[in-house]
């Protein structure tokens, strides 16, 4: 069976990447089981989605924990662990890297013993998951160009021509560039149940009523959630430039991520920060810019 | 008949389309709501004849059901978790008044604490109200169940309303290939829907929902209700025997899975059976008999093709994907009642609770609980019923707490 | 409004005497409500399903009695309107597709107490007028939760002693203005009416049975059990609410309100209150003047504010 983990962000088509690849396998003839996996999260927060596919039924289900292939739309989610991009993954696994630096560094970053490839960053992200699951298609090496083809017209059907040819070009592009890598990904096998490890399972004891209902008995800890991680365009504020008129980009700032200094500058807490981008849009002298976040010049 | 990779709702829309419901109350809650979006967008679209209206809750939206039935349409609704709570009073009110409708619950984990994933505690609290229930393990099952509920829930010798299990994410939102049968095939599986005599229109005064007093008079229609859910039983056995005539596919009131020469089997209900399906595989290959017993009917409860299923079995690995608080299990709890006293039954019933808010159940695991199992067969002694929950799980749990107590303990230092 | 179909009912000599509602009910000896029902009943007609929710009237059917010729269905405290969505929708379905014929379609009518109606149905009743629904809302109000034995409703009175407010002061809440809040709705036709107004009351539902989309009316009914009264006096103490200021008739039409029958001359609300056993208080030991004068003055503000707006 061929198990294939997407990991991407709310937002960047992962659900839509993972159902061309499940479709084209499905063209194929082969059985196919693909998810989206997303809890309340919204635009911005790591998502994953996932593509079983094998000759035979597929009994398994939910989270795969053993990927053949991963692939990874954002590589900004690499460093994080909250993302368990790297979860499961074995020296038999490829990971494919939506990414604009060499494999070699992220081999060394990650200190990956397996196969890892890059597909270039696009200059339009937003194609990122149909050129990702070109390659996809490829690297398993028995999707034909053709079911690829039809599996990407099906699923993207409601979006129009234009959009569906923009789309389809960047996944063949992207079909026909993997070549050397054909047939790379196999097919794991079911782990035998002999050599499974035994699961670690506890008796819950019984705790106090106040620990053991889902209260929470402190005030703002949603500060320890680091929402800094979804964003993809930071805002960075030009002080040369900043009026100091505070209330406008902090006062706008829905997230309460932009804090007033003593000598009314604001600052943005880029722990927090969304990337939502209203104070670049509100700020009156446009002092604040928006940079990838994957850019080098930190503010 | 078209062959498409759909998810678990997308089916449970086109077994609506198909059954051609003629109208849908409807309200929307995670995880069922593409259910409604799909045939709204069906409706709008022109390809499906049927009135849906969206109600403001889902009492309402029951009492229309039953209403709608009561006047003669071929009904449809679908929810989950609490929306299927908030509704209860009606889920209750509507096998009474013996006018068959179709409800489709995406199971999902019921507060306190909030949840979005899948037990199976909302259904179950529907367990005990005359609703027939159907209980779904893949995307075709849910499509086929649906198709078959109406069937069943609409024979002059039932009419009563019908449930269609089938969990949240792991099906709802998960696609599978699924064959989906030409509305023509289907015609000649599900006729159109027979009110009978309760049906409101001038000319033919009937009073419905009336006041009964007086204990015996009241046990009376109660008991008869029972009945018909029991004759249901020999009902869904003809209309699954027809289905497979139609469409080839079998779907017994019990599914068994490599339990025929067993010494230990599977017992439990919804998509993660699937899963033991796949843990029998390799524990065969590890040279073990094990099997699996699903019931597919809940209600009625198929107690003695149960017996059938499991006589001769040395232990049952009972998994429960609920928990009655202060007693357990309770598919445990049915199936004992079920087996105890008839001869032949396996000495071990083994209980375990697991699946709760969609939590997973993991191969290792399902091997481990056949070890108990063994073990328990062997010895003589049944286990304590027990929670699959890891030690990892379990300081991931005390991280959280550190978290939500964090202000406590700095007062406290 | 030149419909052919309409009666005109100008006198007590117009009013029908079909007496379609059938005689055995359960319901308490000198009942208001049901005074009210049985009026509404004959110039609705036979086509007529109503669709209840729990209150003093969900005892008309006891199996196997039922007072109506037409049909009837027994729903829930909380959503008899969206009963009615349901049975409207499915006879329209039918309709289309021809299952049943235009003689055989009914009039869905809504019954409900003032418990359901102020109170736990308002949720599903606004959505029905919101869907602009086809139905007709008849709420029989007896100030409580009666069937019960009369606690404090929405609908109960200021000052009036129930079996939760038993204090020396009575209900100390106010009576919630449902008309003002089902009109705020826009739907089609509002009114207020009362059996002891019966030529009114038959105008109402004449005018309603006429008219599509929601139509809601609050009749007032005066409960010799709830109010503790003598039961021959039901319809002498419903002239009085009228009387005194105290139960405007009035109705809601393209958003205008107009009273129907306006009091020439008011009597004073006492005349009203003494002879209601959940009022005595308020008289004896010895009389309640700030609670009486709260209570008038209340009415007086009301129908100031009506003269206010004709002038």
């Amino acid at each position: 069976m061929y198990r294939i983990r997407f990991h991407g962000r709310g937002g960047q088509g992962m659900k839509t990447a993972s159902r061309i690849l499940g479709s084209a396998f499905f063209l194929q003839g082969y059985e196919v089981q693909d998810a989206p996996r997303y809890g309340a999260e919204r635009r911005g927060a790591p998502i994953f989605a996932y593509v079983r596919a094998a000759r035979q039924p597929i009994q398994e289900r939910g989270i795969i924990l053993a990927p053949d292939l991963v692939i990874v739309a954002d590589d900004s989610l690499l460093p994080m662990p909250a993302a368990g991009v790297l979860q499961g993954v074995t020296p038999r696994t490829t990971l494919l890297i939506h990414s604009s630096e060499a494999p070699e560094t992220w081999r060394q970053r990650l200190n990956i013993a397996g196969s890892l490839l890059t597909l270039s960053a696009q200059a339009e992200p937003h194609f990122a998951g149909t050129a990702l699951t070109g390659a996809a298609a490829r690297l398993v090496g028995v999707i034909m160009r053709s079911a690829l083809e039809q599996a990407v017209r099906q699923e993207l059907a409601g979006l129009g021509e234009e959009t569906l040819s923009a789309n389809l070009a960047q996944a063949l592009a992207a079909y026909d560039g993997m070549a050397a890598h054909a047939g790379q990904v196999s097919e794991g096998e079911a782990s035998a149940a002999v050599a499974c490890p035994r699961p670690d399972w506890v008796d819950l004891p019984l705790d106090e009523a106040d620990a053991a209902a889902a209260a929470i008995h402190a005030g703002a800890t949603s500060v320890e959630v680091r929402t800094g991680l979804w964003r993809t365009l930071r805002p960075v504020i030009d002080y040369a430039r900043c009026k100091r008129c505070w209330w406008v980009c902090s006062e706008f700032c829905p997230d309460s991520a932009i804090k007033v200094s003593a000598e009314n500058y604001p600052e943005i807490d880029y722990e927090h920060c969304k990337g939502c981008l209203i104070c670049v849009a509100q700020c009156p002298s446009h002092a604040i810019t928006p940079i990838p976040e994957s850019s080098e010049v930190k503010p | 008949m078209t062959r498409a990779l759909i998810t678990g709702n997308a089916a449970a829309a086109w077994g609506a389309r198909l059954a051609g419901a003629e109208y849908v109350p409807a309200f929307p809650i995670t995880p069922q709501t593409e259910i409604i979006e799909t045939l709204a967008g069906w409706i709008d679209a022109g390809e499906m004849d049927c009135r849906l209206v969206t109600l403001e809750s889902e009492h309402s939206m029951l009492t229309a059901a039953g209403a709608a039935a009561s006047t003669g349409v071929r009904v449809f609704s679908a929810t989950s978790s609490q929306g299927l709570l908030y509704g209860m009073e009606m889920i209750y009110a509507a096998p009474g008044n013996r006018a068959p409708f179709v409800l489709v619950n995406v199971s999902r984990g019921i507060q306190t604490p909030v949840t979005l994933e899948p037990d199976h505690n909302d259904v179950l609290a529907t367990r005990d109200s005359g609703f027939l229930q159907l209980h779904c393990a893949t995307c075709q099952e849910v499509l086929d169940s649906t198709l078959i509920a109406y069937r069943l829930a609409e024979d002059h010798r039932v009419r009563l309303p019908a449930l269609v299990n089938l969990d949240g994410f792991y099906l709802s939102f998960t696609r599978e290939p699924v064959d989906i049968p030409a509305r023509t095939e289907v015609e000649k599986f599900l006729p159109p829907f027979n009110p009978e005599t309760t049906r409101f229109h001038a000319g033919e005064p009937v009073s419905q929902g009336v006041v009964v007093l007086g204990g015996a008079y009241y046990s009376y229609f109660r008991y008869e209700q029972h009945l018909a859910a029991q004759r249901a039983l020999e009902v869904y056995a003809e209309v699954a025997a027809e289905f497979e005539q139609e469409f080839g596919r079998r779907y017994d009131a019990v599914e068994t899975y490599r339990s025929e020469d067993a010494e230990i089997v599977f017992f439990m209900i919804g998509s993660f059976s699937t899963k033991a399906k796949d843990a029998v595989d390799r524990l065969r290959e590890a040279g073990q008999a094990v099997g699996l017993v699903r019931p597919r009917l809940l209600r009625p409860y198929p107690a003695e093709a149960l017996r059938r299923a499991l006589a001769g079995k040395q232990g049952v690995v009972v998994i429960d994907q609920n928990l009655s608080m202060g007693m357990g299990g309770v598919l445990h709890g049915e199936l004992a009642g079920a087996l105890y006293g008839q001869p032949g039954m396996p000495p071990v019933l083994a209980s375990f609770i697991g699946g709760l808010g969609g939590r997973d159940i993991a191969a290792e695991e399902f091997y481990e609980m056949v070890e108990v199992t063994r073990k328990a067969c062997q010895e003589g002694v049944t286990p304590p019923p027990r929670l699959l929950y890891t030690a990892d799980e379990l300081r991931q749990m005390r991280k959280l707490q550190a978290v939500a107590h964090a202000e406590r303990r700095e007062d406290a230092a | 409004m030149k419909d052919e179909a309409i009666t005109v009912y100008k006198h007590m000599k117009d009013l029908p005497s079909s007496r379609l509602l059938g005689t055995g009910t359960p319901m308490c000896a000198g009942c208001g409500g049901l005074l009210a029902v049985h009026q509404a009943y004959d110039i609705l007609g036979e086509k007529t399903v109503f669709v209840n929710a729990a209150g003093c009237m969900t005892l008309l059917a006891v199996y196997p009695y039922t007072p109506f010729r037409g049909s009837w269905l027994y729903t829930a405290m909380a959503s008899a309107p969206a009963g009615a969505q349901g049975v409207r929708d499915a006879l329209d379905i039918q309709l289309a597709k021809g299952r049943i014929q235009p003689e055989e379609d009914l009039q869905v009518v809504v019954l409900t107490g003032d418990g359901a109606a102020y109170g736990m149905g308002l949720s599903s009743t606004s959505s029905a007028i919101e869907h602009g629904l086809d139905f007709i809302y008849l709420c029989y109000d007896n100030e409580g939760y009666a069937n019960t034995g009369q606690q404090s409703s929405p609908a109960t009175p200021h000052g009036a002693k129930t079996a939760t407010s038993t204090g020396a002061q009575g209900f100390g809440g106010h009576k919630k203005d449902l008309f003002a809040i089902w009109a705020a709705h826009r739907p089609a036709y509002v009114a207020t009416v009362i059996a002891t107004e019966p030529v009114d009351l038959a105008r109402k539902i004449e005018k309603a049975k006429n008219l599509k989309g929601p139509r809601l009316i609050i009749a007032l009914s005066p409960c010799p059990t709830g109010w503790d009264f003598d039961p021959q006096e039901t319809v002498e103490i419903g002239r009085l609410a009228v009387k005194t200021g105290m139960w405007p008739l009035k109705e809601y039409e393209n958003g205008r309100v107009t009273h129907t029958k306006v009091p020439p001359q008011r009597a004073p609300v006492e005349e009203y209150l003494e002879r209601q056993g959940r009022f005595a208080h308020l008289f004896k030991p010895e009389r309640n003047e700030a609670v009486l004068a709260e209570i008038q003055a209340g009415v007086d503000e009301y129908w100031a504010e009506v003269e206010k707006i004709n002038d």
